[in-house]
């Protein structure tokens, strides 16, 4: 039998009356394995609330026209930091503490810790965990998944089937060591990590893209049929490291105004943007690619500091895709 | 003696900033004390009394007392987060980064990562180096030195501040981000030193960080012609089991009028806990366990969960009970 249900996996009490919860849905099908995506960990982020919205919405379709094809469970989270997006706050208020610095947290600990805790003990026994990010206000990205280079042989199939645009295996810092994806990654829970857009603002179509690159991934799992059909994948991941990422610091501050868009391939001394200052005519900074490669990365923010990241290139890629 | 800026940057729209520094002392050598404070631009005591301590010390120089004035050289930033404290914001103002969580930094990397590199370039080199806190605007801290893995020099020195607490933590990741860390790599001793609480200045807090600091100059044979040895109370020390955090299972609103500083019994109420719609008591909350009082909850509003106080006990806590509700790091 299929189901869906709406529960929550924690609740605290706030100060004065009110209550913070955290809420998932879950469509319940066969006895196949269990996945969750996660979302708004990060109250600013807000791309993968309409990730879920669209999961949500495709599940319940799928659940009337063919409700034997669901082998497993989904879960979707689309707000765990429910407080943070609630009131536009990037950490869990009223500290503003992290919550992506808190795993894997403990029942008995602070607000954070507990949602934390909470959070692992619910996605236990996961097949896979897809974490949806949206940068910051500050950068636009490309769809991509992130990997800890600790995880990659387990992940990097799992990512190549999931319709992004870029798979990027980073170094293991001490300090993302506290992130969900780190700690269910070190209990044996693949947890892959989507980045895409920006903060504070949605894009349907990377929500539309991720989707079928999730619902293709279930499938390959066993948490949808065999024989359903779902879109093909339109997206061919360039593969992104330590090695060839290339990182754009603004040498002068001021506004910078980009004169190429987002996810376009670029040439080694290309002019990519201008910094220039409000108060006078002239250029304060050209802005220039230091290779051939692919922008994954672009600055949405337009006022920089001295070293604010205005770009990120992929060195020796440009942008693919299979459609 | 000398005002040097240890980063200059310009500004989108304002002229551009720096971050100043006091280089005092005999020149020509390493330096042998750097003080640093600020970081946060809430945490006002230790900017204050860093400002306060160079003033004294020039004012020194200035005498030509004999025997009096400094022996060794010394750097005190009594502000590295500047715009953060010019618009009373705990975190850099422009992106929200804290700028203890940017170390080692990094001089070609973000803003906040080229401010934690010129931090750290600039004080590596002394052989004691002192980073100053003043919790944050929920908790007042006693007066106290924290350890983190410290090294045998360490924890001897630790005691010439004169604090009433010297705590040890357990390293942890976020830690591995903060200046404390970061200085472990250049040898020498490094402090993290905790007074009050941000958001206010507190005065009977800054005397006392201002005696400990001539007190550790002092003693570390930097600054000569003061003897402060009649002020000495009773030091404590604390390992990391011995940190009792006492979390509140009901939410509403708290008030303590504990001290910090206080010893209590087991059973001792550390606080209440108040319903804020009905006015009624919801609990009385009391420390299980007998011990100094390092830490209480000044901010009212209470979620459950929530840390009200630490007792530093005299008996070691089990594994796994305090770990992680130590508090991460400054």
């Amino acid at each position: 039998m299929t189901a869906v249900r709406e529960d929550t996996v924690l609740t605290l009490r706030l100060p004065f009356r009110e209550q913070l919860a955290v809420h998932r849905t879950v469509f319940e099908g066969g006895d196949g394995p269990r996945v969750a995506v996660v979302s708004g960990l990060h109250g600013d982020e807000l791309e993968g609330l309409y990730v879920t919205h669209r999961l949500a919405a495709w599940l319940e379709g799928l659940l009337g026209e063919r409700p034997d094809a669901l082998r497993g469970t989904v879960a979707l989270y689309p707000a765990v930091n429910p407080l943070g997006i609630d009131t536009l706050t990037r950490g869990v208020p009223p500290t503003g503490t992290d919550l992506n610095r808190s795993f894997p947290g403990r029942a008995d600990g602070v607000v954070p810790q507990r949602i934390a805790h909470a959070l692992m003990d619910a996605l236990a026994g996961s097949a896979l965990v897809v974490d949806v990010h949206s940068s910051n206000v500050f950068l636009r990205e490309i769809p991509q998944v992130r990997i800890n280079q600790a995880f990659a042989d387990r992940l990097l199939p799992l990512a190549a089937t999931m319709n992004l645009d870029v798979v990027w295996v980073h170094g293991s810092l001490t300090v993302l060591e506290a992130t969900l994806a780190h700690s269910l990654n070190e209990r044996g829970i693949p947890c892959l990590v989507a980045e895409m857009g920006v903060g504070m603002r949605v894009t349907p179509a990377f929500a539309e893209q991720l989707l079928v690159g999730i619902v293709r991934t279930w499938q390959t799992l066993g948490v949808l049929a065999e024989d359903l059909e779902l879109p093909p994948l339109t997206h061919e991941p360039l593969l992104a490291d330590d090695g060839n990422v290339h990182y754009l610091n603004a040498d002068v501050s001021g506004l910078f105004v980009p004169v190429i868009h987002h996810w376009t391939g670029v040439r080694a001394g290309q002019l990519l943007g201008r910094i220039v200052s409000p108060h006078r005519g002239h250029t304060a900074g050209e802005v220039l690619s230091p290779v051939d490669g692919a922008l994954f990365t672009l600055r949405e923010y337009p006022l920089v500091y001295e070293g604010s990241l205005m770009a990120r290139i992929a060195a020796g890629g440009g942008p693919g895709g299979r459609a | 003696m000398s005002e040097g800026t240890l980063l200059r940057m310009t500004a989108p729209l304002r002229e551009d900033f720096a971050i100043p520094y006091h280089d005092l002392g005999p020149g020509g050598e390493p330096p042998r004390v750097a003080l640093v404070a600020g970081l946060h631009g809430d945490e006002a005591n230790g900017v204050f009394v860093l400002g306060r301590l160079a003033s004294f010390l020039r004012r020194l120089e200035g005498e030509g007392t004999a025997g009096r004035g400094l022996r060794r050289r010394v750097l005190i930033v009594p502000a590295v987060n500047v715009l953060g404290l010019n618009t009373h914001s705990r975190v850099w103002p422009f992106d929200r980064t804290d700028l203890n969580r940017m170390f080692p930094g990094y001089a070609a990397g973000e803003t906040t990562q080229r401010i934690a590199r010129a931090v750290l370039d600039l004080t590596r080199a002394a052989h004691y180096r002192v980073d100053i806190h003043s919790s944050n605007l929920t908790f007042e801290e006693v007066p106290q030195v924290r350890l983190y893995e410290p090294t045998p020099d360490e924890r001897a020195t630790a005691l010439l501040f004169g604090f009433p607490a010297v705590l040890e933590r357990p390293a942890n990741p976020v830690y591995s981000t903060t200046i404390g860390c970061a200085w472990r790599a250049y040898g020498g001793e490094s402090f993290v030193v905790q007074v009050g609480q941000a958001g206010s200045l507190q005065t009977h807090h800054c005397d006392h960080l201002f005696r400990a600091l001539v007190r550790f100059l002092v003693a570390t044979e930097t600054l000569a012609g003061f003897d402060l040895a009649t002020e000495e109370g009773d030091i404590h020390c604390f390992g990391v089991r011995q940190t009792l955090p006492v979390v509140s299972k009901h939410a509403g609103m708290f008030v303590s009028p504990l001290e910090v500083g206080s010893w209590l019994q087991a059973g001792d109420v550390v606080g209440q806990i108040y319903d804020g719609f009905e006015g009624e008591l919801i609990t009385e909350v009391r420390t299980p366990m007998g011990g100094l009082l390092s830490g209480v909850r000044r901010q009212p509003l209470l979620l459950e969960g929530d840390l009200v106080a630490r007792v530093q006990t005299r008996q070691q806590l089990s594994e796994g009970l305090d770990i992680g509700l130590l508090g991460h790091a400054q």
